[in-house]
């Protein structure tokens, strides 16, 4: 009993780190002069690496960007939560019963994040031939089947 | 003990008068107005001397993309003296108070050609040491709104739901289950007044479709039971 507990909170922590340096590192889309992200865009100019805005335009729209944004970040807080909640929920739970509400915030936050990726994937850098999509974006997916199956096992695990 | 406070005391001293001729000023980095719009420009000073009846403000002003500044507006004296051949003519009111060290200036009426840059230098004698503040005018058409706003408003809005269903799912079960109770003990009153123990099977509870108000019910009955 104790293995697998430890084995679903280590589980939980590894979806809350890959969502938090999905969320934060800004690396969805690399080239080898620039990482950029959603958050802002690192150019490498003469040999220095620079932050600068991201581009505004008909090929960066704007609004998608933000519902990209709002997203991820909504995962992360949703992961911590239901982090919280089934820790709580493992001294409060009657025997027998099922830990919902953590598997319930576990799977907003994988729908969440699935929106955040899936966006940026059909509507950024459809049609650019140099580069391609960084760490940022490969963890945002491996991400969101992590909390997947941890919201499933939250769901299908009984209390003892 | 008291020669090293002494000591101490006019080591301080004598450091102090080096920083009291430095006078700080502090206005804004950046305003954003519209056209057409009024903005007012603070300016304020720090000064480790008394405000001096000799105090003066200045305000120079140099356009995006020049290299030269004019001066539109100055304070001495106890006079305020505005802008009256320059771009400014007429637009520059002047809204300090020099006697709270305060220099801001109010220029009205903003236009496309008001983009640039506004220094204000003040000089409260004998403190004159200081770095002159600049602030950064944009003038829009249309106020842009800033980059992390939206993003903040989708996370606020969708935290606030979640927050706002757990808090109504809490209230409904609260509400229901005091609904019952109370109506449990309204009929528990009156079977006691008539006497009779003709109820045995399960009551109608107040709302069958609630499980748990029914589960609540029941548990009631049966402490009903065991008191009897």
């Amino acid at each position: 009993m104790l293995a697998i507990l430890g084995g679903i909170f280590v589980l939980h922590i590894a979806a809350i780190i890959l969502l938090l340096v999905a969320t934060i590192d800004n690396a969805w889309w690399v080239t080898d002069t620039m990482s950029t992200d959603i958050w802002g865009r690192w150019m490498k100019m003469g040999g220095v690496w620079n932050f600068t805005d991201l581009p505004t335009g008909s090929h960066y729209p704007q609004d998608y960007l933000q519902a990209v944004q709002a997203t991820s970040v909504l995962a992360c807080i949703f992961s911590f939560i239901a982090l919280f909640v089934f820790i709580i929920q493992l001294f409060t739970l009657p025997k027998g019963q099922k830990f919902i509400i953590s598997g319930a915030l576990q799977l907003l936050a994988c729908l969440f994040i699935m929106i955040a990726a899936s966006i940026y994937t059909d509507r950024f850098h459809i049609n650019e031939t140099d580069g391609s999509y960084g760490h940022s974006f490969i963890l945002a997916w491996i991400a969101f089947g992590l909390t997947f199956f941890s919201a499933i096992i939250y769901i299908v695990l009984r209390k003892k | 003990m008291l020669t090293v406070l002494a000591l101490a005391s006019v080591v301080l001293l004598g450091i102090v008068p080096e920083q009291s001729q430095a006078i700080t000023i502090y206005t804004g980095w950046e305003r954003h107005a519209l056209v057409g719009s009024d903005i007012r420009l603070s300016c304020s000073f720090f000064s480790w001397r008394w405000t001096s009846d000799d105090v003066t403000f200045s305000w120079t002003y140099r356009p995006d993309g020049s290299r030269d500044s004019i001066s539109i507006f100055h304070y001495t004296g106890g006079e305020a003296y505005v802008d009256n051949k320059g771009p400014f003519r007429d637009r520059v009111e002047f809204v300090g108070n020099p006697g709270r060290r305060d220099g801001s200036i109010l220029i009205k009426n903003l236009d496309f050609n008001d983009n640039g840059t506004f220094t204000c230098d003040a000089k409260n004698p004998p403190d004159i040491v200081g770095r002159p503040s600049s602030v950064r005018l944009l003038v829009f058409e249309k106020l842009p709104i800033q980059a992390g706003v939206i993003t903040g408003a989708i996370i606020g809005v969708v935290l606030g739901l979640l927050v706002l269903i757990v808090v109504i799912y809490y209230l409904m079960r609260f509400l229901v289950a005091r609904r019952v109770f109370s109506l449990s003990v309204s009929k528990h009153g009156k079977k006691k007044k008539e006497g009779s123990q003709q109820r045995q099977g399960p009551a109608p509870p107040a709302d069958p479709s609630k499980v748990k108000a029914a589960a609540s019910e029941k548990k009631k009955q049966e402490s009903r039971k065991d008191k009897k």
